[in-house]
C-alpha cells in the first residue's frame, strides 16, 4: 500500500479496510489528551518549547493543546475542534480570586484539591428530586455565540489543509455525566432508583440543552468533520454503573434520540466514549449508530477479551483506545509498552476498525519514553498487512 | 412472636428495597414494641444489606439499588447506634478509613463503610483527600484494627505506599491492618504499597476485614 495521507489513513480504517497502518490519535480531545506535566516533560524532552495552551481555552482542566510538532512526532492521524465556554464565563474564571471554585456555564464547578489540580465538586443542583426544580433551574444559554464563534474558521482551515481526519469534541455533551456534575455522582445514581421520573426528565432537560449546542457547532462545521465525538460513562471495574435494564429503559432513549439528532445532521462518524466495563450494553450501542467506541479499558472486566470483542463487533465497530495507563503506561518499561501496542495491535487491526489511543487521558504519572514507545510501536507493528514477517 | 417476625421482615424489605423513611418507621415501631436495637440490625438490616451485596456482587444489583439501601440502613443505624453504645454492645472492631491526598473519589468508599457499620465495626471516616499525617493521628487516637485507604487515580497510588511508610515511621505498622481499594489497585498495588489486602467490591471488602482481624465471616459458615 502507498503512503497515504492520515485523513485517509482514518477514514480506510474507520470503513473497516486496511489502511497502510494503524492510526493513532492522541492529544486532540481530553480523553485522548495529555494532561499538561506529562506534555510539558514529552515536549522538553523532544527539544521544543512546550505550548502554553489548554483544550478548551479551560487551565482548570489540565489538559494540554500540544504543539503541532508534537502532534507530527506522536504520529497523530487526527486534528481536534473544541467548542469554548462562553466568553464571559471565560473572563469571569480568568479574572476571580487564584486558587477559588471554577464555576462554569452550567454552574456546576471545581474545586482545587492540590496545586493544579481541579476535580468536580460543586454540585448546584444536588438537593433537587423534583420536575419543578429542573423547570426553575437557570439552565446555560446554549445559543450564546461565544460558544462556536471559531470553530467554522478552524475547521475549514484543517480542511483546506486536508491532510488530517478531523474530530470535533464539544465539552461534555453528555447527559449522564452532566447529571453527574449538576447532582454528585452517587446522589444522580440514587434518584435513578428513588425518582425514576425526575431523573428521566433531568436527562431529557441536559439532552435538549446538548442537542442545541450541538446544532450550532455542528453547523459551525459544515462538511469540515469526519468524528464527532460524545459519549457518557457506564461501566465500572468491575461491571455496569446501572442495570441493563434502566440502562435501556432510561438513558438508551436519550442516547438515541441525540444519536439520531447528530446523524440527521451530518455524515461524520460517530465516536462514543464510555469508560470501565461496558460490555453488556455494546450491542446497544451498535443498534443506536455509533460507529466508533472508546475507550475500550482493558484493565476493567471483560473488555480485556479483545479477540471477543473483535470477533463479534469487529465488523460493525472501530475500536479506538485499549492501551492501558491503569499498569502498562504509567509503570511499564518501554519494552512492556512496546510488546502490549503489538499484543493489542494483532488483535484489534486485522482489516482495520482500530485506532490506537491511551485508555483515557495520559497522566502525570506517564514517563515521555512510553508515550514515544507507544507511538514507535505502531510503526513497528502497525503496518499492514499485521502481524505479517517483515 | 409471629408480629416480630413480621416486623423484622417489613425492616429487611425496606432496607433492601433502599426505603429509607419505611425502615426508619419499622424500626421505630419496633423499638416501640420493645425488640432489641441490635435484634433489629443482626435479624434484619445486616441480612438486607447483605443480601444486597452479595447480589451486587453476582451483577444482579447495580449501584443505584445498593447505594439506596445503604442508605436506608445508614439511616436506621442512626436512629439506634446510640441505644446499642447505650445497650454495650461489643463491636467487632474499629476502621479508620479515608481516601488519600489528592484524590475525592468517595462512592465506593461510603458504601464500604455503611457494610462495615453493618456488620458491627466502629468506622471513623477521615473523608476525601486525607493527608498521611491524618491517618497516623488517626491510627494513635482511635487505635483501630483496621486502616482503609481508598485511592481511585493512579497518579495518587503513590499516596498509598507514603501513608505506609509514614505509618511505619511512626512506630505504629504492627498496630493495624491496612486494607486498600480503588478502581486501579490490584494484588501487585498491595505488593508494592506493603498493605495487608485489597477488595474490589464493598461487600469483599468486609469479608477481608473480618479475615485480617481472623473474626469468621457468616458465610464462611
Amino acid at each position: 500500500v502507498s503512503e497515504m495521507t492520515s485523513r485517509q489513513r482514518v477514514l480506510t480504517a474507520l470503513q473497516h479496510r486496511q489502511p497502510d497502518r494503524v492510526p493513532i490519535i492522541l492529544g486532540v480531545s481530553n480523553a485522548t489528551g495529555l494532561k499538561v506535566k506529562p506534555y510539558r516533560r514529552l515536549a522538553t524532552m523532544l527539544g521544543h518549547a512546550p505550548s502554553e495552551r489548554y483544550l478548551y481555552e479551560w487551565p482548570e482542566l489540565g489538559t494540554a493543546a500540544p504543539d503541532e510538532q508534537t502532534l507530527v512526532r506522536l504520529g497523530s492521524d487526527v486534528r481536534g475542534v473544541l467548542d469554548r465556554e462562553p466568553a464571559s464565563v471565560l473572563e469571569a474564571n480568568a479574572n476571580r480570586p487564584p486558587h477559588s471554585d471554577y464555576i462554569n456555564s452550567w454552574g456546576s464547578g471545581a474545586t482545587e484539591v492540590r496545586p493544579g489540580e481541579w476535580f468536580p465538586t460543586v454540585c448546584p443542583m444536588a438537593a433537587a428530586t423534583t420536575v419543578a426544580e429542573i423547570e426553575d433551574y437557570p439552565w446555560p444559554d446554549m445559543d450564546d455565540p461565544t460558544r462556536v464563534a471559531h470553530v467554522a474558521a478552524e475547521a475549514a482551515a484543517l480542511a483546506a489543509d486536508g491532510g488530517y481526519a478531523i474530530m470535533a469534541t464539544p465539552w461534555l455533551l453528555f447527559p449522564l455525566e452532566r447529571a453527574f456534575a449538576m447532582q454528585g455522582m452517587d446522589t444522580f445514581l440514587m434518584n435513578l432508583a428513588l425518582y425514576p421520573d425526575f431523573a428521566e426528565a433531568l436527562l431529557w432537560k441536559i439532552e435538549s440543552l446538548c442537542k442545541t449546542l450541538m446544532g450550532h457547532f455542528l453547523e459551525a462545521l459544515g462538511d469540515n468533520v469526519d468524528i464527532i465525538k460524545i459519549g457518557d460513562d457506564l461501566g465500572t471495574q468491575e461491571s455496569l454503573l446501572m442495570s441493563p435494564a434502566m440502562y435501556r429503559s432510561i438513558l438508551k432513549p436519550v442516547h438515541a434520540d441525540y444519536v439520531d439528532f447528530i446523524r440527521q445532521r451530518t455524515g461524520a462518524a460517530l465516536f462514543f466514549h464510555t469508560d470501565g466495563d461496558v460490555f453488556p450494553l455494546i450491542d446497544d450501542f451498535v443498534e443506536m449508530g455509533v460507529d466508533i467506541l472508546n475507550p475500550i479499558q482493558t484493565s476493567a472486566g471483560k473488555m480485556a477479551n479483545l479477540a471477543e470483542l473483535k470477533s463479534r463487533w469487529g465488523d460493525q465497530l472501530t475500536f479506538c483506545g485499549a492501551i492501558d495507563t491503569h499498569r502498562i503506561l504509567p509503570t511499564g518499561t518501554p519494552e512492556e509498552v512496546r510488546d502490549e501496542v503489538r499484543r493489542v495491535i494483532e488483535i484489534l487491526g486485522p482489516g482495520g476498525g482500530y485506532m490506537v489511543s491511551s485508555v483515557h487521558t495520559v497522566m502525570d504519572d506517564v514517563p515521555p519514553e512510553n508515550i514515544l514507545a507507544m507511538v514507535d510501536a505502531v510503526d513497528e507493528f502497525g503496518k499492514y498487512p499485521i502481524g505479517s514477517p517483515r | 412472636v409471629t408480629d416480630k417476625a413480621t416486623l423484622l421482615d417489613r425492616l429487611y424489605t425496606a432496607v433492601f428495597d433502599g426505603d429509607a423513611a419505611g425502615a426508619v418507621a419499622v424500626a421505630k415501631e419496633g423499638l416501640a414494641a420493645g425488640i432489641a436495637p441490635t435484634e433489629l440490625l443482626f435479624e434484619a438490616m445486616i441480612p438486607a444489606l447483605e443480601e444486597v451485596g452479595r447480589r451486587f456482587e453476582t451483577g444482579e444489583v447495580f449501584l443505584p439499588e445498593m447505594l439506596i439501601a445503604a442508605r436506608a440502613m445508614q439511616a436506621v443505624m442512626d436512629l439506634i447506634r446510640p441505644l446499642i453504645v447505650q445497650a454495650g454492645v461489643e463491636k467487632i472492631g474499629t476502621v479508620v478509613i479515608g481516601t488519600v491526598a489528592g484524590d475525592i473519589h468517595d462512592v465506593g468508599k461510603k458504601l464500604v463503610i455503611v457494610m462495615l457499620e453493618g456488620a458491627g465495626f466502629e468506622v471513623i471516616d477521615l473523608g476525601i483527600n486525607v493527608p498521611g499525617d491524618t491517618f497516623v493521628e488517626a491510627i494513635r487516637q482511635h487505635r483501630p484494627d483496621v486502616v482503609g485507604m481508598s485511592a481511585f487515580l493512579t497518579t495518587t497510588l503513590p499516596e498509598l505506599a507514603r501513608n505506609i511508610e509514614l505509618i511505619e515511621a511512626a512506630g505504629l505498622r504492627d498496630r493495624v491492618k491496612i486494607l486498600i481499594g480503588g478502581a486501579p489497585v490490584t494484588q501487585l498495588t498491595v505488593e508494592q504499597a506493603g498493605a495487608d489486602g485489597f477488595a474490589p467490591d464493598a461487600s469483599a471488602a468486609v469479608r477481608l476485614t473480618k479475615n485480617v482481624m481472623g473474626v469468621s465471616s457468616a458465610d464462611d459458615s
